[in-house]
């Protein structure tokens, strides 16, 4: 799973402050103007136009995707990755 | 001017003239013949470049010197003018030989253009105002390089490294987006008019309005000329007209843009009209301009039936082709698939028609605005985004025109060829020559204002004009294109593979173009100016750079150009796109190459190649639709290929050597180059090739979609 994020983005910071990313093997990739990579991995996954107004950003292992932070908080914990 | 002219020894001789002048004359560029004065050189020398008075008297002397040693019976201008330059580079004084410059073009060169077509742009037909347009555009050309341009800008452009597009247009900016209402409310009412006119009272005479317009703003702009909403803007005039009338009017439309090239005997017209069956969300609710320029008390949302019966109007005459049957080259029809449409009655039957009109004569474009996104398209693929102030102006949408100022494409195998496999060598690279062509723009930009700072009594008064408080050419809201070619040759020179060769191969292509995208973002904050990918045509561009690549980079380039390097056929593969040769069906194409685009905000497409093949229009409406749901795609167009035959004025599928109604072999061929139709006889080798290698749909849509044909699966 990869969670897309961005600097100065409350709602990532939630999400990231609240479950315990790396426990479960959530990569995270912080868009920004020095990481093409990050930008290129989220347009191989269509969503280029949805992070415009919609960070962060889980993508599950079957390419689906969940935006918004509570949502995303509550499908992560229900995976047992709450933070300690 | 009073230039030297030409030289002669003998013939008459001036009365005052002296002894060393006596068997000299000169025809000056007054048409009138004076004595050889060797002062007009200082006086030129001093009035062009920075040069004192007393080197301008030293170089004249030494060139009066060698013209008369070396005994020559007739002097021209330009060999004088070649003559001071050899002096001053004799002499070290470089920088005023470039400011003494003559530009200009051989006697053999001119010949060639005068009896030979010009092959850089399929959409100039041959004849005398097409080659004055380009005996023209090679002067300004050189002038651009010279004195537009600085040298390290030039110098790229000249080694290939990039392309400055459109440098025989440098005093005009380069497309723009438009819309009716601007004719609607002021009429056409343009600086320097012999006569001008009240806004149109009916629907032909606001259709006149229009074409005039097209053409005026074509000497201004040096590319398309895009119309939005057109079907929608015309409507109130339509009300109460039979539909024999709106028949007319659509056929009058559709003719006049198709014609004017005839007409003018030069360029025709890149003329594209943005259409829509649906009256989209942002013109809802906006007051109606009608006949006479006033408020018709309705919104536009009131007109939708009658915006879609003329557009199924227009459709009908764009089904039938033109008197031959061949598909009208312009203007292009840009149909508009947002969400509302799906939401709007009668568009099955309406996608089910511009689909067969699609898949008989190829006309239609597919433009897609998902969500909120709405857009004006034009050229070959460029769009302009409306961003949320647009959206404020279409409260009164004759503010909203939009222009790009100029186009710089990369060449980017060069860069891979340069970079020796090297990851960060490669984005270094790429990052300096984005800033470089942020250089050009800024450059052009610079003396784009210097001609607008004239007002209505410059060269550009018609874009200075102001009729609603603003400039008609709006600056601060212009693009700045940054382009590319061969990203496809770039990702194989790198990794080995083509972008459809493996997933490693097509994400690095995604991460050059991330990376593009995120540069371009930075030189917009940086230079304050809205800096944006477009995928470019590169109808020549293609073909340039892999010539001078073959030329400069070989071996390697020998085994990534693209088409026939002995006939001289070489080409890269356009901007971001898959190979036209892969052998990709075309539901991955469409969605592979549609993860592209958006990072590409001023305009990408995918271009479907067609061949003979002739697709069921029911299973063209399906992959339409299911390319809006299930894809990023911003653009798609279907191109068929057709022969029409000169002796029997019959137009035929596919294209044959002969003409398969009459047998005469003289036909053309008609297919779509870059982004409209044109005969093939007058593409460049690089288009040539690329047409040998294309990848046809070949029966992918031929079948019903009950019948399983794959066109469902995208």
């Amino acid at each position: 799973m990869t969670l897309f994020t961005k600097v100065g983005c409350g709602k990532c910071e939630y999400v990231k402050e609240r479950v315990d990313l790396a426990a479960l093997g959530v990569a995270v990739e912080e868009l920004g103007p020095e990481n093409p990579d990050a930008l290129a991995h989220l347009a191989w996954h269509g969503l280029v136009n949805v992070a415009e107004s919609n960070l962060p950003i889980l993508v599950l292992e079957d390419s689906s995707y969940l935006t918004g932070a509570v949502q995303i908080r509550k499908y992560l914990e229900g995976l047992g990755g709450q933070a300690a | 001017m009073g230039e030297v002219m030409e030289l002669n020894r003998g013939g008459p001789v001036p009365r005052d003239s002296d002894a060393t002048d006596r068997v000299l004359f000169v025809r000056t560029s007054d048409m009138e013949i004076v004595n050889w004065d060797r002062s007009r050189i200082v006086e030129a020398l001093v009035r062009e470049t920075f040069l004192d008075r007393d080197t301008a008297e030293r170089v004249a002397e030494a060139v009066d010197q060698m013209i008369h040693r070396s005994r020559i019976q007739v002097l021209t201008a330009p060999l004088i003018r070649e003559l001071v330059d050899a002096k001053l580079i004799e002499m070290g004084l470089e920088s005023a030989r470039r400011m003494h410059t003559r530009l200009g073009m051989p006697l053999y060169d001119v010949e060639e253009l005068l009896v030979a077509p010009n092959r850089e742009n399929a959409n100039v037909p041959h004849g005398p105002e097409a080659t004055n347009l380009t005996l023209a555009e090679n002067i300004k050309k050189e002038y651009a390089l010279l004195a537009v341009f600085s040298q390290e800008v030039a110098d790229a452009h000249m080694r290939g490294d990039l392309h400055l597009h459109d440098l025989g247009f440098i005093d005009r900016p380069y497309c723009s987006g438009q819309s009716l209402e601007y004719l609607k409310r002021f009429g056409l009412n343009l600086p320097n008019s012999l006569a001008n006119a009240r806004p149109a009272k009916h629907p032909e005479v606001l259709l006149a309005h229009m074409v005039k317009f097209s053409a005026a703003l074509q000497s201004n702009f040096a590319g398309a000329i895009g119309w939005d909403a057109v079907n929608l803007f015309f409507a109130p005039y339509l009300e109460g007209l039979p539909d024999r009338d709106v028949e007319q009017l659509a056929q009058m439309l559709i003719f006049e843009y198709s014609q004017q090239a005839v007409a003018r005997g030069g360029q025709a017209i890149f003329s594209d009209i943005n259409l829509y069956w649906e009256v989209p969300k942002h013109f809802q609710d906006v007051p109606a301009i009608g006949p006479g320029g006033e408020y018709t008390g309705k919104t536009y949302g009131d007109y939708e039936k009658e915006a879609q019966r003329f557009l199924w109007k227009l459709f009908d005459v764009y089904a039938e082709g033109d008197a031959s049957g061949r598909p009208f080259f312009f203007p292009k029809p840009l149909v508009h698939i947002t969400e509302k449409f799906f939401q709007t009655e009668g568009h099955e039957r309406f996608l089910h028609r511009i689909c067969e009109v699609a898949a008989e004569k190829g006309n239609t474009y597919f433009v897609f605005d998902r969500g909120d996104t709405a857009k004006i398209s034009e050229c070959c693929r460029l769009a302009f985004k409306l961003e949320k102030s647009d959206l404020e102006d279409a409260k009164q949408p004759w503010r909203m025109r939009y222009s790009a100022l100029q186009n710089v494409t990369l060449n980017l195998p060069r860069i891979a060829y340069r970079a020796g496999g090297d990851d960060t060598r490669l984005f270094q690279q790429l990052t300096e020559r984005m800033e470089l062509a942020a250089q050009a723009h800024l450059q052009k930009k610079a003396f784009i204002e210097r001609l607008l700072s004239q007002g209505e009594r410059g060269p550009l008064s018609l874009l200075t004009m102001n009729r609603d408080g603003q400039p008609y050419l709006r600056m601060h809201r212009v693009s700045y294109l940054l382009g590319m070619v061969g990203l496809n040759e770039m990702v194989k020179i790198h990794t080995g593979q083509e972008l459809h060769g493996s997933e490693e191969a097509f994400r690095f292509g995604l991460k050059v173009i991330a990376h593009m995208k995120l540069t371009a973002d930075k030189l917009a904050r940086k230079h304050g100016m809205h800096f944006v990918l477009e995928q470019t045509p590169a109808e020549s561009t293609a073909y340039r750079f892999a010539k001078l690549d073959l030329k400069y980079y070989s071996p390697a380039a020998g085994s990534a150009v693209r088409g026939d390097v002995a006939r001289g056929e070489v080409y890269y593969t356009n901007s971001t796109q898959l190979h036209v040769g892969s052998p990709t069906n075309p539901v991955d194409r469409v969605r592979l190459e549609g993860l592209f685009h958006p990072l590409i905000e001023a305009g990408a497409i995918t271009h479907l190649w067609l061949g003979e093949e002739r697709p069921h229009p029911e299973s063209l409406a399906r992959f339409v639709m299911k390319i809006f749901r299930n894809t990023h795609n911003d653009q798609v167009a279907f191109s068929p290929e057709f022969t029409t035959c000169v002796a029997c004025a019959r137009t035929s599928r596919g294209l044959s050597e002969t003409c398969p109604h009459c047998g005469s072999d003289e036909v053309e061929g008609i297919t779509r180059i870059t982004g409209y139709f044109t005969k093939i006889s007058s593409w460049n080798k690089g288009k040539i090739g690329e047409l040998h290698d294309r990848q046809r749909t070949a029966g992918y849509f031929s079948g019903a979609p009950s019948a399983g044909a794959g066109a469902a699966e995208a």
